[in-house]
């Protein structure tokens, strides 16, 4: 809890706090000032014959009322002012974070939309929540204390000591609440996580007739969620009993002692006073305070909890370093690697070096590992043995940025997104030109897509295009990259074979080294040197190269 | 035939609460009646205290109106919570199953982080319907009932609170219209944001390579800003919302406290009936609670709407027939199919005999799969019929159809919580692992088919294995969409095999870009631009060389 606070804390930026401050005392002016202003009208006007003088003391009263309204509209506004930055810095830790768990595979992300839309929707609400009820408390609290002693110190001695009883009742049932919260943020993310995994697959589901399958695989985080969340009701209960001890307990310890404080001298003008504080100042304030505290301040303490969880905060941007680098030669020892503690290692004591410039096909039957094999030349995976040098350095000992700008790799599933054509195929270098960008559109023989989609500035929906048209994007994209080693992982399966013939082509004639990972017979045949994988070992032969051409 | 869903009216899901909104109602009204009566027994207290009386009678009452109102506040809170937590998990069940029921056609319509977002938020919103309508019809009873006790009072305070309640009214008519609007469009740019994410997330291993994850960052959250201008406009609107009841509040209560103080100095009132009047005039004008309710009620209505919009996509609808015996012919009887008035298949007839093979060919864009969605009834042609032995697809029963047809598509998504289970339940999940070739891999695995899903990477040919396994069982009918794209030669040679081995019980349906394939299909139907160019043996094809051209 230490953690969300302190982050909370972290949001609450000098300028904006100081203003809420300021705005908060005329907002808290009305309240402050009532159960004196009734005392005086009551005393000295109305039960003193003179009613013009009780009017004109009510009168003050509005005038307070103006200058509240004022200060209300000014804290709402401050208020926005401190939340929607906030809101912003977690939607980019949420974002930064489940990215990057993706890509390194500790995380696939389905949580993470149902942390960025409803989480981060309960931690700003909440935030808002709990700024202004905590504020409001403090300052009607100081503010009626004040009005009470100026009233009489006798009366702040009968209000003030049940009111502070319920107060710390109620700080003393935070700890449940807190936990029943937990559960039901938890339950919240199950949900999410399940439904979004079964309708990705909602085609498939109807396909074969296992909708019914599809239900039941959610109907368990429903049920589950909609439990956590009656559970909820008895932190509300515990809640309202605390304000019956905080608000009306005061209430009642005047009226009781009202005998023997009107014998100490006291009027009926301060005695309705002091009632009106504690109705009009101490409820509402300790009422919003135990609704902002135990349902905002506990939501927002759970939520954000998860949200930092899984999250981490943002990097800091990468150095753009875009200069084209020289082909350097890999070079596998050693490699092994398994996907699991009990699985079969998929490579095994693998030994094998791809000099700059060499044309590398990996074949195999499907599933032998030859996309593993893939992401071990290019760092993307961990070796549990052996290591993958280039250069002489070893992968997993580059950063990122650096891989990324001496490889590129095209996985099976091509990755496009909703932007401009341009934004897609300028990805891996955003500097490119136009004129460089249609080069390498027509190398790839992506022309007419491009057409289609409306030149460089059309719209790329990925829901809209094929898994062959993604490529086609995908293919252009690595074409473009400055990175002399191009790792093609079944990057055109989904091409017909004349198309991935001319794709190949242009990259044989794009120089550096390639190496595909090859699905059909052709791409191996193109090749200058072919690694096989037969589950068993690896076993390289070098070879002719077919005639790479170009189709008609 | 598609069904056209009804959408979910506001009623509806108010409905979804019926049970509990009577108690809730009880709960509220019983609340707000010991609150009315509770300012005159505490006026009493205060006369008689200031008298000189003894003030334990009237003490008493008010502890025992005191207590009425708590328990009647906690019955409302369990039945609330009972009542949308129940009506949430309704309305998402009834979610997933209509968005299951769209199936196919759905990713066309709704992304799938979308959908997530709507089940998740939006269907806790909707759900609180009944709840916020009871709230907003009962609000209104401290209001009235404070009226009644006002002039119960003296007809002055009466005047002064009415003339306070106009003003009242005059700001609630101005709010919800706003706040709806500012919050849908927030939550619109929110659906936004979140489904980029989801996107980027399907790109998680390009991502990884090219070391893009700030890019991506970025991209997902270039529209923040908006979101914060929303954000901002939303609180605009509670603030001028929340000045404006700073300043209406007050402005009744010192109305009616003036006038009361008036009938106080004429004798007309006590003391403590002044307090009593000041605290109706507070409960009349009790703005803060309203503002609350009428916030409930708008979020309410933009989740019914969110979700209405599901509930109005059309969806597939079966019928109840039964096959007659045959062995899987296919009939397409002048079928077109459209996407925005953009022919996909145009005025298709054809024939494949039962027990055939048949392969369909044509370039990019042609219409193959939507003519395999069709086949396999994913979605609904919008001219002409689709029969499999006679019968149309959409007058067949639910099993009836999904156990004669299975489809394989070229990217599977896999649903469940083991593999096995991915695999699915009809006939042996293990013999059709083998026939599909995913057998062996997946006894590689850990717990083999008992292996959690989501523990379990998969390469593009073996999900494409998994996704062939579970259309199998396919008594009359099986499509393959280029469903065996990822597999290298060798292992889709012996698919192939397994394929056309045995007797010729069923027809199956291939579309494919490959022409060792196309040779071994009985038939193949060559699609070109949405019509069939020809429908004839391959080698008979072959010598066109546009047909060839088909392939690339």
């Amino acid at each position: 809890m230490k953690r969300e606070i302190r982050y909370g804390l972290s949001g609450l930026r000098p300028r904006p706090l100081a203003a809420l401050a300021a705005w908060s005392v005329p907002q808290a002016l009305p309240a402050s000032i009532s159960g004196l202003v009734l005392a005086r009208a009551v005393d000295d006007g109305f039960l003193a014959g003179r009613p013009w003088t009780g009017v004109a003391w009510l009168a003050g009263l509005l005038l307070a009322a103006g200058i509240g309204a004022i200060g209300t509209r000014m804290v709402y506004a401050t208020v926005g002012g401190l939340v929607e930055p906030f809101r912003d810095r977690l939607a980019d830790r949420v974002v930064s974070g489940s990215l990057r768990a993706a890509v390194t595979g500790t995380d696939r992300g389905s949580g993470a939309v149902a942390l960025l839309t409803r989480q981060l929707e309960i931690v700003r609400d909440s935030y808002a929540g709990l700024i202004v009820a905590v504020r409001g408390f403090a300052v009607t609290a100081v503010g009626v204390t004040a009005g009470l002693l100026s009233l009489a110190p006798l009366l702040a001695a009968v209000v003030l000591p049940p009111f502070a009883l319920g107060l710390a009742l109620f700080a003393a049932t935070l700890g449940i609440a807190a936990a029943r919260h937990r559960r039901a943020v938890h339950a919240d993310e199950r949900l999410a996580d399940r439904v979004g995994s079964v309708l990705a697959g909602a085609a498939d589901l109807s396909a074969c007739g296992a909708e019914a399958q599809g239900r039941s695989l959610t109907a368990g985080p429903i049920r589950d969620q909609a439990r956590a969340e009656r559970s909820l009701a008895w932190v509300a209960a515990l809640r309202s009993l605390c304000f019956v001890v905080g608000g009306w307990l005061p209430l009642i310890a005047v009226l009781a002692a009202a005998p023997w404080l009107i014998d100490r001298g006291l009027t009926a003008g301060t005695i309705t006073g002091a009632l009106l504080y504690v109705l009009y100042g101490l409820q509402p304030a300790l009422n919003s305070l135990i609704s902002g505290v135990g349902s905002s301040g506990l939501r927002f303490v759970v939520t954000l909890g998860r949200i930092l969880d899984a999250s981490g905060a943002p990097e800091p941007p990468r150095a753009a370093g875009a200069a084209p680098v020289e082909p350097l030669d890999l070079e596998a020892r050693g490699l092994t690697f398994a996907y699991g503690p009990y699985s079969e290692p998929i490579v095994e004591d693998l030994d094998l070096r791809i000099p700059a410039g060499d044309h590398l096909a990996v074949a195999g039957p499907s599933g032998i590992g030859k996309s593993t094999l893939a992401s071990l030349l290019c760092g993307l995976l961990r070796p549990d043995a052996g290591t993958v040098t280039a250069g002489g350095r070893e992968l997993t000992s580059m950063p990122p940025a650096d891989q990324a700008r001496h490889r590129v790799l095209i996985p099976q599933e091509a990755y496009v997104f909703a932007g401009t054509v341009r934004d897609n195929l300028a990805y891996l270098d955003p500097e490119a030109g136009p004129g460089r960008i249609a080069a390498a559109v027509d190398a790839i023989g992506a022309g007419a897509l491009v057409e289609r989609l409306g030149g460089l500035a059309g719209a790329v929906e990925p829901s809209r295009l094929s898994a062959g048209e993604r490529q086609r994007l995908a293919l252009v994209r690595a074409y473009l990259s400055p990175a002399p080693i191009c790792v093609l992982d079944e990057a055109t399966c989904h091409l017909d074979p004349a198309a991935e013939r001319t794709a190949e082509a242009a990259f044989a004639r794009r120089g550096g080294t390639l190496i595909v990972i090859a699905h059909r017979l052709g791409s191996t045949e193109r090749a200058r040197r072919v690694l096989t994988l037969d589950g068993r070992g690896a076993v390289l032969r070098e070879q002719e190269p077919a005639q790479i051409q170009p189709s008609s | 035939m598609n069904g056209s869903g009804r959408g979910l009216s506001f009623g509806d899901a108010v409905a979804r609460t019926r049970r509990w909104l009577p108690l809730i109602c009880l709960a509220s009204v019983c609340g707000a009646l010991a609150g009315l009566a509770l300012p005159l027994v505490l006026a009493d207290a205060v006369d008689s205290a200031v008298a000189g009386d003894a003030v334990g009678g009237p003490l008493a009452l008010a502890a025992g109106l005191i207590a009425v109102s708590v328990v009647c506040e906690l019955a409302e809170t369990f039945a609330e919570a009972a009542a949308t937590a129940g009506a949430t998990a309704r309305l998402r069940g009834d979610l997933v199953r209509r968005a299951l029921a769209i199936g196919g056609a759905r990713s066309r319509r709704f992304e799938t982080g979308d959908l997530v977002a709507r089940v998740s938020a939006g269907a806790a919103d909707a759900a609180s319907a009944g709840p916020a309508a009871v709230g907003a019809a009962t609000a209104l009873l401290p209001s009235l009932g404070s009226l009644a006790m006002l002039a119960y009072l003296d007809w002055t305070l009466a005047a002064a609170f009415l003339a306070g309640l106009a003003l009242v009214a005059l700001v609630l008519r101005l709010l919800t219209a706003r706040t709806t609007a500012a919050i849908a469009a927030y939550q619109r740019i929110q659906g936004r944001i979140a489904a980029r994410l989801s996107e980027a997330l399907t790109g998680r291993r390009t991502i990884a390579a090219a070391g893009t994850v700030e890019d991506e960052r970025r991209r997902v959250l270039a529209d923040l800003p908006v979101l914060r201008g929303h954000g901002a406009e939303t609180w605009k609107v509670l603030a001028s919302a929340g000045a404006q009841a700073a300043l209406v509040g007050p402005l009744t209560t010192v109305g009616v406290l003036i006038a009361a103080g008036v009938a106080v100095s004429t004798g007309r009132l006590s003391p403590g009936e002044m307090l009593a009047s000041a605290q109706y005039a507070m409960a009349g004008a009790g703005i803060g609670a309203l503002t609350g309710v009428f916030a409930a009620l708008a979020r309410a209505r933009a989740g019914v709407r969110r979700l209405s919009e599901v509930a109005e996509a059309p969806a597939l609808e079966y019928g109840d027939a039964d096959l007659p015996p045959g062995t899987g012919r296919l009939e397409f009887r002048g079928v077109s199919a459209y996407e925005d008035d953009e022919p996909l298949l145009e005025a298709v007839d054809l024939v494949v005999p039962g027990g055939t093979v048949v392969a369909v060919v044509g370039a990019s864009g042609a219409g193959k799969s939507v003519l395999a969605e069709l086949a396999a009834r994913l979605r609904d042609p919008d001219t002409g019929e689709v029969l499999l032995d006679g019968t149309p697809l959409h007058r067949l029963g639910h099993r009836a159809l999904r156990a004669a047809v299975g489809w394989a598509p070229e990217r599977p998504v896999l649903v469940g919580a083991t593999v096995g289970e991915a695999i699915g339940s009809y006939g042996s999940v293990r013999e059709t692992a083998r026939a599909a070739d995913a057998d062996a891999f997946i006894s590689r695995l850990p717990s083999g088919y008992d292996t959690p899903l989501e523990d379990t990477p998969m390469s593009g040919g073996e999900a494409q294995r998994v996704g062939l396994a579970r259309a199998w069982h396919a008594e009359r009918l099986l499509v393959l969409d280029d469903a065996t794209s990822s597999l290298d030669v060798i292992t889709e040679r012996r698919v192939i095999d397994a394929l056309t081995a045995g007797e010729p019980t069923r027809t199956r349906l291939l579309v494919t870009h490959r022409p060792g394939t196309a040779a071994r299909a009985d038939l193949v139907v060559w699609l070109d631009a949405g019509r069939v160019r020809a429908i004839a043996p391959h080698r008979r094809l072959w010598d066109d060389p546009d047909y060839r051209e088909a392939f690339g």
